[in-house]
C-alpha cells in the first residue's frame, strides 16, 4: 500500500478515535535500537541524546510509528537512594538493581519521598522528555506501575513474603511510591504541560505467575486507582498500560478501574502474550485503544516469514477493536532480535493493516 | 502426639507457611524418636509436594510458597543433623544458577526449592553466573544434572553456549533449562535435555531424567 501519513499523523489519528491509512507499528523498541546505531544498550539507558538519537533513528529507518521513552523494569531502587547498573555487560539487556534501598521493615519508616527533580533517573528520563518536547512529540514518563516499584525499592522476593508476613509495611512503601509517581507527573506535566505528556505504566511482578488476584486486589488496586486518577487531573489525556507477562486473573481490576475513573483519557492496552486480543477488545474495545501483543521472543528466533505470518494474525484480529489498534510487541523486542523482523512486522502492517 | 500426628503436622505447617509450627513439630519429631529422615520426607517434602500441587494448578503463588519454603528450612535446620548416614540415600546432584548477565532469580529459587524437598542435592551457583563456571562446578561436584535458568532473551543465548561445553567435557550429565522467555521448541535447539515451565514441572522433569532425588 501507499502511506498517505506520517507516522505523527498515524499515530495522532488513532488517538483521535479516526482510522489511518494503516495500523500504526509500535515495535516496543528500547534497546535494540541501541544495537542498530552501534551502541552499546547501557547508553540508551544512561544518556538521553543518545537515548533520544538512537530511538529517532531506528524508527526513521523502519518507518514505524513509535516516538522514543524513556523507562524499565527496574525503575524506583536508583530513585529511592539504592544502586543500578546500567546494561553494558555482555547478555544484560536493561538496568539492572545492585542494592535495594530497603532491606528492613525500618527501612520503610525511614524511606523518604524523593524528590523527582534529582531522582535516580529522572534527569536522564526528563532529558529525552527535553528531547521529544523540542521535537514535537510526546513526551513520556514512568509513574508506575506499583508493585514492580516496590519489588525493586524492597527486593522481589522479600515484597512478595511481606504481603503475608507484614502486609501493613507493604501498604506503607506503596504509599510512599504512589506519593512519588504522583510528583514525578507533576513534575513532568508542570514542565511541558499535561497536553504534551503520556503516562506509561506497567511491570511484571503484578503477574499472575508471582501474585493471585486478590493480592492485585489488596496491594496494588487501591494505589494504582489513586495514581491513575491523580495523573488524569492533572490533565493527562494518554496512558500507555503494560500489563507485563501473564494478567489474565488481574483483567476484571484493570476494568474496574477505567469504569471507577469513568473511562476518562484514552489508554493504550499492552498485554502480553498471553491474553488474546477478543479478550481485551470485549473490555476495553468500546474506549480504549489496543496494542498487539505479538510474541516477543518469537521476534529473536523466528524467522521472517513466520514473523510476518503472526503479525498478520495479530493485524486481522486487532483491527477489529472499535477504539483503535496499534500493531505491537507484548514486552520490548528483544534487543537481540534479527534486524529482518522488525521489517517483517512493517511488512505486514503494510500489506495486511490498510483501512483503505 | 502420635507419629502420624507429628508427621501429618509437619506437612500442614509446610504448607500453611507456619515457621513456629513447623519448628515446634521438628523438634517434637526428635524428642519422640521419630526418624529424621522419615520426618523430612514424610513430613516436610509431603508438604511441599501439596504445595507443589497447588501452585500447579494456581491455587497456590508465589508469596505463599515463600512462606511454605521458610517453614521447611526452618525444620529442616533442626532436623538435618539428625540424620543417619546409612539411612541417606545418595542424592542426585543438580548445579543451578541464572545465566551471565540475568538477575531474576525468583523463577531459579523456586525450582531450588522443589528440587531440595524431593530429596535432591542442588547446588546454587546464584545469578549472572559466568558461563564456564557451570560447568566447572559440574565436573568438580559430579552432578548428574545442570539447571539453567533466564529471564532475559538477551541472557538466554548463553544457554546453548553452556550447554555445547557441557556435553563436550561431561556427556553424562544432563542440562536442563526453564524460565520466561525459553520454550520447549527452544530447549531442543539448544539442546537441553529437558525444560521445564516451572518450579513444580522441573522437579517431574529432573526425576524422568536422573530417576528420583534420594
Amino acid at each position: 500500500m501507499r502511506e498517505r501519513m506520517t507516522p505523527m499523523e498515524r499515530m495522532g489519528a488513532v488517538l483521535m478515535g479516526q482510522k489511518p491509512d494503516r495500523v500504526p507499528v509500535n515495535p516496543f523498541i528500547l534497546g535494540f535500537a541501541a544495537k542498530v546505531c552501534n551502541l552499546p544498550i547501557g547508553d540508551l539507558y544512561a544518556d538521553a541524546k543518545k537515548s533520544f538519537r538512537a530511538q529517532v533513528l531506528c524508527a526513521e529507518m523502519y518507518g514505524y510509528d513509535a516516538t522514543p521513552m524513556y523507562g524499565y523494569a527496574s525503575y524506583g531502587a536508583w530513585e529511592f537512594g539504592g544502586k543500578i547498573g546500567m546494561p553494558y555487560e555482555a547478555g544484560q539487556s536493561a538496568p539492572y538493581v545492585i542494592k535495594h534501598p530497603v532491606e528492613t521493615p525500618e527501612d520503610v519508616d525511614k524511606l523518604e519521598v524523593p524528590d523527582p527533580k534529582n531522582a535516580g533517573s529522572i534527569p536522564i528520563s526528563m532529558g529525552v522528555g527535553k528531547l521529544c518536547y523540542e521535537n514535537r512529540m510526546p513526551v513520556i514518563f514512568q509513574c508506575g506501575e506499583i508493585l514492580t516499584t516496590s519489588a525493586m525499592v524492597a527486593e522481589p522476593a522479600r515484597i512478595l513474603s511481606w504481603m503475608i508476613r507484614k502486609p501493613e509495611v507493604v501498604h506503607k512503601l506503596h504509599k510512599k511510591i504512589a506519593e512519588y509517581f504522583v510528583a514525578v507527573a507533576d513534575y513532568f506535566t508542570s514542565t511541558f504541560g499535561a497536553d504534551k505528556c503520556m503516562a506509561f505504566t506497567g511491570g511484571p511482578v503484578e503477574s499472575n505467575k508471582l501474585i493471585n488476584p486478590n493480592q492485585f486486589a489488596t496491594f496494588v488496586y487501591p494505589y494504582m486507582k489513586e495514581v491513575h486518577s491523580k495523573v488524569l487531573g492533572m490533565g493527562v489525556n494518554v496512558v500507555l498500560e503494560h500489563p507485563c507477562s501473564d494478567q489474565n486473573k488481574n483483567l476484571p481490576y484493570y476494568k474496574m478501574l477505567r469504569e471507577e475513573l469513568g473511562w476518562r483519557g484514552k489508554y493504550i492496552w499492552v498485554f502480553g502474550p498471553e491474553t488474546p486480543l477478543e479478550k481485551q477488545i470485549e473490555i476495553f474495545g468500546n474506549h480504549d485503544i489496543i496494542m498487539g501483543n505479538v510474541d516477543p521472543p518469537s521476534f529473536q528466533f523466528k524467522d521472517f516469514e513466520e514473523i510476518v505470518a503472526l503479525c498478520k494474525d495479530n493485524i486481522e484480529r486487532g483491527i477489529k477493536n472499535p477504539s483503535g489498534y496499534i500493531l505491537g510487541v507484548g514486552c520490548e523486542l528483544p534487543p537481540l532480535a534479527p534486524p529482518i523482523n522488525v521489517y517483517a512486522m512493517m511488512k505486514a502492517a503494510r500489506e495486511y493493516g490498510s483501512y483503505q | 502426639m502420635e507419629k502420624a500426628e507429628i508427621l501429618k503436622g509437619l506437612a500442614d505447617a509446610t504448607v500453611a507457611g507456619d515457621v513456629e509450627k513447623a519448628t515446634n513439630l521438628a523438634k517434637e519429631a526428635i524428642r519422640a524418636g521419630i526418624d529424621a529422615y522419615e520426618a523430612i520426607m514424610n513430613g516436610c517434602a509431603a508438604g511441599m509436594n501439596v504445595v507443589s500441587e497447588k501452585y500447579e494448578k494456581g491455587d497456590m503463588y508465589v508469596p505463599e510458597i515463600l512462606c511454605s519454603a521458610e517453614a521447611m528450612y526452618s525444620a529442616l535446620e533442626i532436623l538435618r543433623p539428625h540424620l543417619k548416614a546409612s539411612k541417606v540415600e545418595v542424592p542426585k546432584k543438580v548445579v543451578l544458577g541464572v545465566v551471565r548477565g540475568d538477575i531474576h532469580d525468583i523463577g531459579k529459587n523456586l525450582v531450588k526449592l522443589m528440587l531440595d524437598a524431593a530429596g535432591f542435592k542442588v547446588i546454587d551457583l546464584g545469578r549472572d553466573v559466568p558461563n564456564e563456571q557451570f560447568v566447572e562446578v559440574a565436573l568438580k561436584e559430579n552432578a548428574e544434572i545442570v539447571g539453567l535458568s533466564a529471564l532475559m532473551t538477551t541472557s538466554m543465548v548463553n544457554m546453548p553456549l553452556i550447554i555445547k561445553d557441557l556435553k563436550t567435557k561431561s556427556p553424562k550429565t544432563v542440562a536442563m533449562v526453564g524460565g520466561g522467555p525459553i520454550s520447549p521448541e527452544l530447549a531442543k535447539n539448544y539442546g537441553a535435555d529437558g525444560y521445564a515451565k516451572d518450579a513444580a514441572e522441573a522437579v517431574k522433569v529432573a526425576k524422568s531424567l536422573v530417576g528420583g532425588g534420594a
